[in-house]
């Protein structure tokens, strides 16, 4: 039912070269020990004879299962020569996010305990969470490693390797602490809602311990973009914070007309959720020294994916773990957010607008738009456009000057299989 | 009763030289037409020899402030209407307020003007020295910019407190959209320093976020006795208020080419200035406008907040411990705590505290490299001043 422009590109990419050309030794997976480790991975796949499937059977896609990762699958190509290996993007990363994952915690330690643990919630929480966004950075930073023309004295050019991955680093922190201290300010917020003002000291020093924890975030974000010495790399995460804001502030203060306008939430959503990933995918190209142009397609890759990302999170909220409706949790339209499947079928049905108008606290108008839903192609419709999200972002990544080190070609294999991954998941 | 060195020392520094000199001709009571109304005004204090000239620290940059004011206001435009309004609503009442940060850090940025040894070319001079000046602007920009983001989340989330969770949506919208507000502004913020390039002075500002929230914090999350000790009320009174001046002072310091010393010593006289603002905010909390106790709003003591004069009088009185462990919901509490106070030296000693922050400030600004230019040494008269209207204030 779904075709995916990606899928048929995975089997065209199939060169799997061992030029022996030096990569950059930063990358965890080549340093030291684990190079041996991560060699004989790949020699074990290709002794394997598994390969993935491109049958013509193409409901039979095991990969739009969840549990996608630990399996492998049979492909069956034209010219056996050409092996594909599983790319699972974010057990390519593990162990760097692990390293990631303990510098953040050891940067948001607090003078005052409570504000120490507060900080600390998230991350702990966000440390056992999919870690999607630094994992699409980390793997970014890969895909974008300039190869080294003439060998340097190996170690200059292991130190500035490993500085640049550290800075890369630290974008993919920075992006985190932002993300949480976004979290923090708007859902404990929202809870304040629900809690209806029972007023105990402790449920307002909830929410104020809440608002000073994001902010302490958002001042180490600060202190942590400023160690980075790089003017462009400072304002374009800045603009993020104000791209936050300004998304949750539209989500908040619509009218009639902008809730009902496709183009409304298609900005809102790029400030909300898109304008992270894309900024920060551009940071780690800046970093690199890379082009403008390339930094646009980094620009491109992140804004896309992140679009897919809550097109299909907008789908699932209403399908949930089943294709048909009324299995998600409904939590937007409950909260009266109105997302792309409502607004796609309010334009084949305008006569849900005014049920739109009414408000969703009557729960009967919910089952009225479900049903509205039901009838129209919005959930449909909705996927048509998260595909074409995840065809153009996985464009840009095919839009990389040429790289032929493997690991280069690896990662961005893994960029081009979260694309996907997006487009496929049930949870 | 109170002794101020700075106003003997105001008395000496009457040396005011028209040198001819060239100063920085950014400075907008100096260029085109105020010119000569600057010389003129200049001109007759040199007859009136050694009289004082009454320094106003305010009006000495009553017109940057006002361009400041402008680019603020254009700085915090928002895309989202609300969010709009909400961030310019505190900065119209900024405006109308006593403006005290950025006057601090204008007169500071002329007090540090590095004198021009060689002259240069005329058009190369002037356009390094405006674009200085513009950079020290933005650091006052900024700094408000800090101080109303931080007013925003803290002041908006205090009334969520006393509302009572009379739960409508504009209600928690109004909180939510201070928070967004709040953001926002730390973001513009943000973007602003970013744009001075120069990565210490960012490191500065951003330190400075982190310690209103440590201060904020601090206040809240008290044990026992961390509210009675002096120590931590100081360290809390320097992340909350102090922090702000101070490090925005170095900041100015270091745009301008200071040395380290003389960075330090900007910090020195922003920190104890501000140590100082907020030792006589605790007194007037208590005295008011009169000078007897018990006429002001005693607003910090009815919210449970144990400040300096209270905790001077605990160290006469252990009793009065007790009383503050209590609690002061209980506003016969109140009445017991301010007798103790009445007894005590607690508001004399706060105030006698609050003269050696201001001495120190003083001191630092006479240890600053000697300059003979007129505007630096009127600008640093003023910084002088100020730590004399810091303490003599009553309002």
């Amino acid at each position: 039912m779904l075709i995916y422009r990606g899928l048929s590109r995975i089997s065209r990419i199939s060169k799997k070269t061992s030029f022996g050309r030096r990569w950059l030794p930063s990358h965890p997976l080549l340093s030291g020990a684990s190079h041996s480790a991560a060699a004989a991975a790949a020699d074990s796949s290709v002794k394997d004879s598994g390969n993935i499937s491109l049958s013509k059977t193409r409901e039979a896609y095991s990969w739009s299962l969840p549990a996608l990762h630990g399996i492998r699958h049979q492909i069956h190509h034209q010219s056996s020569s050409v092996i594909e290996e599983q790319l699972d993007p974010f057990s390519l990363v593990a162990d760097e996010l692990s390293i990631l994952a303990k510098r953040l915690r050891s940067m948001v330690v607090a003078e005052v305990p409570k504000l120490a643990s507060a900080a600390e919630y998230f991350f702990k929480m966000g440390v056992e969470g999919k870690r999607f966004r630094p994992t699409v950075l980390l793997l970014m930073a890969t895909a974008l490693n300039v190869r080294v023309p003439e060998p340097l004295h190996d170690g200059v050019e292991d130190a500035l390797a490993t500085e640049l991955r550290t800075r890369q680093q630290c974008i993919a922190e920075i992006t985190e602490m932002i993300h949480v201290a976004s979290l923090l300010h708007d859902d404990v917020l929202d809870d304040a809602d629900t809690r209806r003002g029972i007023g105990s000291l402790n449920f307002v020093m909830g929410n104020k311990l809440a608002v000073l924890a994001g902010d302490f975030l958002l001042s180490r974000a600060c202190v942590a973009l400023a160690s980075l010495k790089n003017t462009e790399v400072v304002t374009l995460l800045a603009t993020v914070v104000e791209h936050l804001v300004t998304g949750e502030t539209m989500q908040m203060t619509t009218s009639s007309d902008q809730r009902c306008s496709m183009d409304y939430y298609m900005q809102k959503t790029y400030y909300k959720t898109a304008s992270l990933i894309s900024n920060s995918c551009k940071a780690i190209a800046l970093l690199a020294g890379q082009t403008a142009e390339v930094a646009i397609l980094a620009f491109d890759y992140g804004k896309n994916l992140g679009l897919a990302y809550q097109l299909i999170d907008d789908v699932l909220d209403f399908t949930g773990t089943s294709a048909s409706l009324g299995k998600g949790s409904l939590s937007d339209i409950r909260h009266g957010i109105i997302t792309a499947p409502i607004l796609f079928a309010m334009e084949e049905f305008p006569q849900l607008r005014t049920v739109v108008e009414q408000g969703f606290e009557d729960s009967s108008n919910v089952d009225i738009a479900l049903e509205y839903l039901g009838k129209s192609r919005g959930i449909q419709k909705t996927r048509e456009l998260a595909v074409k999200h995840a065809n153009l972002a996985a464009a840009a990544i095919d839009s990389l000057p040429e790289n032929n080190d493997e690991d280069v070609t690896k990662s961005r294999r893994a960029l081009l299989d979260l694309t996907h991954r997006v487009i496929t998941r049930n949870k």
